[in-house]
């Protein structure tokens, strides 16, 4: 048996989900993982190098999501990534609950990637990012057990950590420019096709 | 439903008024008149002229329409002082006013104090139980506490007797549709097309109903709905064209496999 599985997420995949979730603060958003296995298997990591924020309206619905995972993959695909979790954030500031649509999708990418993450946007610990020196994720780890359910990683259990350990104050500084305008989610992309849900000038500027 | 050149124009006197450039109250006009939800923006730009007498008296009588204005946005904003302010100033100029005593309602609403705010709608209702802003806000409050089977109830409801208020329908297949009830949403849908048989969005939303829903048949339907939505929009909708690729797909991999069993 090897160690136990951890996450580890770049500066730049996180300041995206939290950007976008931030931009479409009255409605739920998601987004996508991508990254790579490493470390073998006597400390197996999860490495989650990159995201593309989703949608903004309807998550519950396939098409959009269908188009926006082959693109994604294909183009991941080619530098060597590939979705490797889920991300959600609820509609409601008070909701900490994991939604059926979410636990679907992560369902699905379980399916292709065993060792898929799920992570659920953490409202009060991004409320209080700004009065406090946290420096870990605003946002909570599920895993799908073998029991086939998502099961809630506990804070403690540092499972899921930055790979920059100062990605907070980046993000406080984003937070702050109001840099979460200029995020495009794969929504938008599809309203105007245009607009590119890469976000190759967001960290340019 | 708001246009491209409605938005441009919009956006381009938010950038103005944001620049310093002047014509906040043309601005706010317009934001009220197309029901934009630009909560921050209507809250700072409506309280300066707000805070300015001179700029305030010109107004006239439309004065105490910024006030509403202003305190419903500050409202979504949390910024409860200011929205208590303005409801103070219109019930002092409206004593004993219904439209002054639903914003005292949606107050308590927006402090989380749901109890006291659903017997402020009561009262209200017993007074005038056709008031249709104020069903809403009722569906709406169950929204906001997380009682969805309240709003889908409310909303029904709501539905018996007032059919053709569409954006309710709307509403109510975009909660069916979160819950993953996609038959559920797919009835909404067709009530919206019968409504308006030339809007694309309905047609658009049917038929990703339907391909999430899954099925020979449904896939069928999805794909003709998605070349409607072409056809109404001149082929400008991306999301109908993946769709009927998606569709055919779909199509293409349920009849192979049915193909092959029957030469079995």
């Amino acid at each position: 048996m090897g160690g136990e599985l951890r996450y580890q997420i770049g500066q730049n995949a996180y300041i995206k989900l939290i950007l976008h979730a931030l931009k479409h603060r009255s409605s739920a958003v998601n987004g996508v993982l991508l990254g790579r296995l490493s470390g073998g298997d006597s400390n197996p990591v999860v490495e989650i190098a990159d995201s593309v924020p989703l949608f903004h309206s309807q998550i519950g619905l396939l098409p959009p999501l269908e188009i926006a995972l082959i693109q994604i993959e294909e183009y991941y695909g080619a530098q060597g990534l590939s979705i490797v979790g889920y991300f959600h954030a609820n509609e409601r500031f008070d909701d900490s609950e994991l939604g059926n649509v979410a636990k679907n999708i992560g369902d699905h990418i379980h399916r292709y990637f065993s060792q898929a993450g799920l992570l659920l946007l953490d409202n009060k610990k991004l409320e209080a990012l700004s009065k406090g020196k946290d420096r870990s994720p605003v946002i909570q780890l599920y895993t799908r057990d073998s029991s086939k359910s998502w099961k809630l990683i506990g804070d403690g259990s540092s499972r899921l950590t930055m790979k920059e350990p100062a990605a907070n104050i980046v993000l406080l500084d984003y937070i702050s420019n109001k840099k979460w305008q200029d995020i495009v989610d794969f929504d938008d992309h599809l309203d105007d096709i245009s607009k590119d849900w890469l976000n190759p000038e967001l960290f340019s500027s | 439903m708001v246009s491209k050149t409605e938005e441009t124009q919009v956006n381009r006197l938010e950038n103005q008024v944001d620049n310093g450039g002047g014509g906040a109250w043309e601005y706010l006009c317009l934001v009220r008149k197309l029901k934009l939800r630009r909560s921050d923006k209507v809250l700072k730009h409506g309280l300066s002229i707000l805070n300015d007498s001179t700029k305030r008296s010109t107004l006239g009588s439309e004065e105490w329409t910024l006030y509403e204005q202003v305190a419903i946005a500050a409202m979504d904003c949390q910024c409860l002082d200011v929205a208590k302010d303005c409801i103070k100033v219109l019930q002092k100029k409206f004593p004993g006013s219904k439209r002054v005593g639903r914003l005292e309602a949606m107050l308590l609403e927006a402090k989380g104090s749901w109890a006291e705010a659903e017997i402020a709608y009561s009262s209200l209702l017993e007074d005038n139980s056709m008031d249709q802003v104020i069903h809403k806000r009722r569906a709406a409050m169950a929204k906001a506490q997380g009682n969805l089977s309240g709003a889908i109830e409310g909303l029904n409801k709501y539905l018996e007797i007032f059919m053709a208020d569409l954006d309710v329908w709307r509403e109510l297949a975009e909660i069916y549709v979160s819950l993953q009830m996609y038959k559920q949403a797919a009835f909404c849908y067709e009530e919206l097309i019968l409504s308006q048989p030339t809007n694309p969005v309905y047609h658009l939303a049917y038929a990703d109903v339907l391909y999430t829903l899954g099925g020979l048949e449904n896939l069928q339907s999805a794909k003709k709905y998605y070349a409607s939505v072409t056809d109404l929009t001149g082929g400008k909708n991306t999301r109908a064209l993946f769709g009927i690729c998606l569709c055919t797909f779909a199509i293409g991999q349920l009849t192979k496999g049915r193909n092959k069993e029957e030469k079995d």
